[in-house]
Order: structure tokens, then C-alpha cells, then sequence
């Protein structure tokens, strides 16, 4: 049988596509799989032009920086959290876009979970209301 | 490998003058194994001709159910082999985080909906979630994936010597996505049905009729085509026929779909709808479905 994506992420991508809300994708293994039109304007580049990014190389594509403007570990963003953890968390940071803009975002991230367990998870980025630093 | 469906309507049980011709039982589909293994797809009310069918037959019957809408397993209190107690049935289907399979039945199986309770069944039956990974039964390997449909659906694979039986009955894999240009890894079935030998595929609704239907969890004539090409599917059947469909509307529907199956290159005889009672015989080592 042709290895394919499992169909929690084929519809999570397909929901993210219809989003005007900035929102990537990683599978189970913390790959970069997906990010949408509206997460590709805020990047400066659409996913088509990226392709999948390997699990610990995503972050470094747009940052993201903590309030003193330094480097958030990679282990400490949201999306690697709700991966690896099996739960949601949340953090204000900043990122910095291809153009080398930064935009002040807010970032809640939560496991894709199944019978067969963790499949991947979902972040959806927005701009920051306020405060700062990783809570999640 | 044979097949035979035994019901190919979709949704409610559509008897009637204007469906003698395609059939108005609900989902399922025999298969004969190689080795003579037996295997029912689905149980809707065809299951119960089945049953008929195999009085004196074998004593050991696998019963794959892709899920647990009522068109899918309505007849299984009506399916003869089920209260003989020299039977055995193994019956699969997808899992849930809520109930078992078994409870999850028992649900249909049970007052006030059936006169008959599951433990009360004479046959030895038993049930089984589908694992994630390829299994055999008898000189078949089955395949189940997870495929898009409203609640936890299964589509499978049967792979028999050389030839395989794709069974998607229940599918909407356009849904949010456009099936022509999605990569294949992102097709809801893709990894069931590439190069199958025979695919039955739900084919519900006209393309006209779909736009009322978005979410349903069934396809529309253009989305089956597209994943019938996509998937290299050897020969097609459509299946699942919507219920307020009479055999003119079907055949007209079944006309458009050979013309635009050969629009796009399909061989000829690559698509057909699914009659009742219809039969293929699978061969072992040819490269495509012969119709018997």
C-alpha cells in the first residue's frame, strides 16, 4: 500500500487551505508538512516555494524571537510542544518574515489526536494583543 | 477472486418499479477468495441475499464493515448464517475513542430497534478492530485505511495473488480540496486504491446535485472520475447510488460517465455502475477485471 498522509492531517490541511488565518502543519515526526496562504503572506513565501522542512529546521525559517530579541529554542515553541507533549500551548513572540519584517504574533498549537494516537499538530499564528514571552 | 454486489444503493433500502433494474438494497458486496474464503463488505440489506445465498456454505464468514451508518449494517439481524450455531463470524470495522465495535453495534442490535439481542445471536461471532497494518485472511491480504466520511470510516483493500479489490463505498475525498492538483500523498484513499485491479467507488450524487450535498461525506460524478484517474484505477465501478435515483437517471448518469471517462483518456470499459447482482471474476495473474 502507497504510503500516504493519515486522514486527520489530509483534513486538517484541507480546513487550514479555506483559513485566512496563518496556520501550519507538522506530522507526527514534527516535519513542517503544510502552511497556508494566509501563514505564506505573512512569511514572505508560499509553502509550494518550500516544500515539507524537516523536524528542528522550521524554526529558523522565521525566527521566532522572545521579547529581548533572542532566538526561542526550538523546544520550546509551541507547535514542537503540542507535538511531542500531546497538549495545546500558547506563546507571544516575534518572527521575522523573508523580507526581514518582524511581526509581533500570538500562537496557540494543539495535537492532532487519534485512536491510533498523536498524528501531528496545528498552529495558528495572529497578531499579538499584548505581553510577551513563551507560556506554553 | 469473485465479487458479486449484493446491494449497491446508498443512504435507505429504494425498492421499487424505478429501481428493479440497478438495485434498491443498501451496501454490500461478496467475495469469494481464492481458496474459497469467504468475505462480505459492508452489511446492509444486500447482506441478507447473501445469507440465502450461502444456506449450505462455509462455516467461518469475515464481515467488513467500513463503518456504522444504518445503510451499512442494517441487515445484519436479517443475515441467515448469523443464527445458525455452526457458523463463526468475525466482524471488523474501524475503532473509535467512544465504544467498542461490539457496543457500538449492540447499539442497532438491540430493543427497541431489534427483536434480538447480540448475545443472543446463535452463531459465534465476534468482533475485531481493523489494525493499522496489512493482515491476512485466508490467502488475502487486507488492507484498511481511514478514508473521508462523516464519522470514523474505513476504506479496504483486498489483495489476492495479483489482483486487487478496492472498497471505498462511502467517500469524499474533494472535500475542501481539488483532486486534480493535490499531490497523491494528500488524497483521502489514494494509498488503498493505486492500481487496483477492480475499484468500487461511491459515485452518489450528479455533479449538479453535489453543491446541495458538500459535507455529506459522498462524491460527486466529476470527483469519482477524478480519483478513479488519479489512482490508476484499472476498471471502476460507482456505487452507493443515491436513492432518489431511478434506473433512467442511472443509466443516463452511467452514459455521461463512460463518455467523460473516455475524455480523459480512460480505456473503454473502465467505468460502469454498480448493478445489483453484478458479478467479477478477478483473475490471478491478468492485468485487468474480466466481467463474467
Amino acid at each position: 500500500m502507497t504510503t500516504q498522509k493519515p486522514l486527520e492531517l489530509i483534513l486538517a490541511r484541507n480546513l487550514m487551505s479555506a483559513l485566512s488565518t496563518p496556520a501550519f502543519l507538522v506530522d507526527e515526526g514534527g516535519v513542517l508538512v503544510f502552511y497556508n496562504e494566509a501563514a505564506g503572506a505573512l512569511l514572505g513565501k508560499r509553502f509550494e516555494e518550500l516544500g515539507t522542512v524537516g523536524a528542528e529546521e522550521w524554526g529558523s525559517l522565521f525566527g521566532p524571537f522572545d521579547e529581548n530579541g533572542e532566538p526561542i529554542p526550538y523546544d520550546e515553541l509551541p507547535l514542537v510542544v503540542a507535538v511531542r507533549n500531546g497538549r495545546p500551548a500558547h506563546a507571544d513572540f516575534e518572527i521575522s518574515s523573508a523580507d526581514g519584517a518582524r511581526h509581533q504574533v500570538e500562537v496557540s498549537a494543539f495535537p492532532i489526536l487519534t485512536a491510533h494516537g498523536s498524528q501531528g499538530a496545528i498552529a495558528v499564528f495572529w497578531p499579538a494583543s499584548s505581553g510577551n514571552g513563551v507560556v506554553g | 477472486m469473485k465479487v458479486k454486489l449484493w446491494g449497491t444503493r446508498g443512504s435507505i433500502p429504494s425498492p421499487g418499479p424505478e429501481t428493479i433494474r440497478y438495485g434498491g438494497n443498501t451496501s454490500c458486496v461478496g467475495v469469494t477468495l481464492s481458496d474459497g474464503s469467504m468475505l462480505a463488505l459492508d452489511a446492509g440489506t444486500g447482506i441478507r441475499s447473501l445469507g440465502l445465498a450461502l444456506a449450505a456454505e462455509p462455516a467461518r464468514l469475515h464481515i467488513l464493515l467500513t463503518h456504522l451508518h444504518l445503510d451499512h449494517i442494517q441487515g445484519l439481524v436479517f443475515f441467515a448464517p448469523a443464527f445458525q450455531p455452526q457458523t463463526e463470524i468475525v466482524i471488523w470495522g474501524p475503532a473509535s475513542p467512544e465504544a467498542s465495535l461490539r457496543d457500538r453495534i449492540a447499539r442497532y442490535i438491540s430493543a427497541p430497534l431489534s427483536p434480538v439481542e447480540v448475545r443472543e445471536l446463535p452463531c459465534d461471532v465476534s468482533f475485531r478492530h481493523c489494525p493499522q497494518t496489512e493482515w491476512e485472511i485466508g490467502p488475502a491480504r487486507i488492507s484498511a485505511a481511514s478514508v473521508a466520511h462523516r464519522g470514523p470510516t474505513l476504506g479496504y483493500r483486498i489483495d489476492d495473488g495479483d489482483s486487487s479489490l478496492v472498497y471505498i463505498p462511502d467517500h469524499e475525498p474533494a472535500l475542501g480540496a481539488d483532486l486534480d492538483a493535490l499531490e497523491e500523498d494528500w488524497i483521502s484513499g489514494f494509498g488503498l486504491a493505486r492500481n487496483a485491479s477492480l475499484l468500487i467507488h461511491d459515485g452518489q450524487y450528479a455533479d449538479a446535485e453535489y453543491p446541495d450535498h458538500v459535507g455529506w461525506g459522498h462524491s460527486s460524478l466529476s470527483h469519482a472520475l477524478s480519483f478513479a484517474r488519479r489512482t490508476n484505477a484499472e476498471r471502476t465501478v460507482l456505487f452507493h447510488h443515491d436513492p432518489m435515483h431511478s434506473d433512467e437517471r442511472l443509466d443516463q448518469l452511467g452514459r455521461e460517465a463512460q463518455e467523460r471517462w473516455s475524455a480523459i483518456g480512460g480505456a473503454v470499459g473502465g467505468i460502469e455502475l454498480g448493478v445489483e447482482r453484478a458479478e467479477y471474476e478477478l483473475a490471478a495473474r491478468a492485468p485487468s477485471a474480466v466481467p463474467i
